[in-house]
């Protein structure tokens, strides 16, 4: 147990430090410059708009950036281990197949993780920056200020990072599948981004399949389901769009939706170690 | 067993998954839409505007919020520009990708019923001032439809019923329509502690003066012995005052008017 322990991390390690070798936290310099540019450009309007904004602009960088490096590092994983035959070295030790991919995504986890906290950090000093600006010049009224420090200092702001993190790490495990199936990292990418826009689409396929009295023609009810079963719903992680809009959203629907989140990351990663056991090497 | 076999091994699996998932899913989607408009049965959102957000979810990525704060910059570049129409159309389209954001339908409905009404008006260059009226009817109609459809969207605030409230006083000068969505937004929670005098303020403007000094006496009385200063008190028990002070000099004048009416009446064979 231990033994398989120390592999996993061992294979995980490797994936992190590959990641970092590959420069990928130059992106987050990008991050940040996008995000403090982004903060003094919506000046004309009220601060609740301003924040609304920079908390949007914030997140959806957040997202992309981890999207991206989730995708890329993701595809890599084994057509570029397996094009570099760098895949042979690694399984011929004592190393099983479904320590690898395991390994490998949890290596990801990782770089996804630190990247999403560095990130939320900025944002959070972006927004502390902006607080202070705004009640320099907008909070002479206590009742303002104090409007002003709750919308920066939502503590809200922990349950939509939280949100981003777990979707991307859906995201990354749906890679990690097509990655033990694919044969090249073009072929990964575009089915994972694929399933991700589509899985924005998911609930409206699966209301339509199960809520609508319409008879729908076999083949399109067949889509329906197909698409209903094997895509996940990735609209119910809009709960980030409630908190911005500074709607309640309570923790119970968060861990809710992580706890669905992780089991299906789970179910992903047996799928793709099935698919991994028949592959030719 | 062939690779192939392995493959169908492992959709298979994630088909059984799907089976377990697709009820989890449907019962955290009602569950969300309980806990954001208050019922789990399909929104009151026209069928047009889900299509419309699913559709533009899914080119978008789920970036929504930073797609409809373009939109909302280029709806602010028009309005420095004076293009209506593109103010509009831009606003709608926000509205679409966001409608849980009260400051979408509110800035919306503000650049409408107000800024475009006004433009066309006063602004507009037309001659005819019955056309000048009619232009600036149908943005203020404008803007009450995306304030109406605001409420259906954000039905827990109180934002966009009071303002749904102010654009029947200040722009339709329909008092008594007023004094319903200032009561609706106050049933809300989070109206602000002045909203509650609105709503005496438009029965009064809308000739309802015992109904108007009725309400501010219940509401005094509601406001207990020590009263909260930010509700003002005062301001309200100078309107009762006010308010008795006027119904009481017109219910004498009612009185003989009453009077001659019945002497009138009376002297008909």
């Amino acid at each position: 147990m231990i033994g398989c322990l120390r592999r996993l991390l061992a294979v995980a390690g490797n994936t992190f430090l590959e990641a970092v070798r590959q420069k990928v936290f130059a992106v987050l310099l990008l991050f940040g410059l996008v995000i403090v540019g982004g903060a003094n450009y919506f000046t004309e309007f009220s601060f609740q708009e301003q924040f609304k904004f920079l908390k949007d602009l914030g997140y959806a960088s957040i997202g992309l950036t981890g999207l991206l490096i989730g995708l890329l590092g993701a595809a890599q994983l084994i057509p570029g281990e397996i094009e570099k035959r760098t895949i042979l070295t690694a399984l011929c030790r004592p190393l099983r197949r479904w320590e690898f991919i395991w390994g490998k995504y949890l290596g990801l986890l990782f770089l996804l993780g630190l990247m999403v906290g560095i990130m939320a950090t900025a944002v959070w000093a972006v927004l502390r920056w902006k607080e202070g600006q705004l009640i320099a010049s907008e909070g002479s009224d206590p009742a303002v200020a104090d409007l002003i420090r709750g919308e920066a200092r939502d503590p809200r702001m922990l349950q939509a990072v939280f949100l981003i993190g777990v979707k991307l790490a859906v995201v990354a495990a749906m890679a990690v599948f097509f990655s033990t199936i694919a044969t090249s990292t073009t072929f990964v990418i575009a089915m994972t981004l694929m399933v991700y826009l589509i899985g924005h689409l998911q609930s409206v396929a699966r209301e339509q399949w199960l809520e609508s009295g319409e008879t729908a023609r076999w083949w399109v009810k067949s889509f329906l389901v197909v698409v209903s079963l094997l895509i996940p719903d990735f609209n119910l992680y809009n709960l980030i769009d409630e908190i911005v809009a500074g709607n309640a959203v309570h923790w119970r629907a968060t861990l809710e939706v992580a706890g669905y989140s992780v089991v299906y990351i789970f179910v992903l990663l047996v799928a793709a170690t099935v698919a991994f056991e028949g592959r030719d090497i | 067993m062939k690779p192939l076999g392995f493959i169908a091994s492992a959709t298979a699996l994630l088909l059984v998954w799907g089976g377990i998932k697709v009820p989890w899913e449907q019962r955290m989607a009602k569950s969300q839409r309980l806990n954001a408009y208050g019922f789990s049965g399909p929104t009151t959102v026209a069928v047009r505007e889900k299509l419309g957000q699913g559709l533009a979810l899914a080119f978008l990525g789920g970036f929504r919020g930073l797609a409809a704060n373009a939109l909302m910059l280029e709806a602010h570049a028009a309005w420095e520009n004076q293009q209506w129409v593109r103010v509009r159309s831009a606003l709608e389209l926000a509205t679409v990708l966001q409608p849980r954001v009260a400051v979408f339908w509110d800035m919306a409905a503000w650049h409408l019923a107000w800024n475009a009404a006004v433009a066309a008006e006063q602004f507009s260059g037309e001659t005819s001032e019955t056309r000048r009226r009619m232009e600036a009817r149908r943005w203020i109609e404008a803007g009450r439809n995306l304030l109406e459809r605001g409420t259906q969207a954000v039905p827990e605030k109180a934002l966009l019923f009071q303002r749904l409230g102010d654009l029947y006083w200040q722009r339709l000068q329909d008092y008594g329509s007023a004094a319903k969505w200032y009561r609706e937004a106050l049933s809300k929670g989070d109206a602000p502690p002045y909203l509650e005098r609105f709503v005496g303020y438009a029965m009064d403007k809308a000739g309802d003066k015992e109904g108007a000094l009725a309400y501010f006496q219940d509401l005094r009385g509601r406001m207990g012995k020590e009263p909260d200063p930010a509700r003002r008190p005062e301001v309200v028990d100078r309107e009762i005052q006010r308010l008795e002070k006027e119904t009481h000099n017109t219910a004498p004048m009612e009185k003989k008017s009453e009077i001659r009416n019945f002497r009138g009446y009376s002297r008909k064979p």
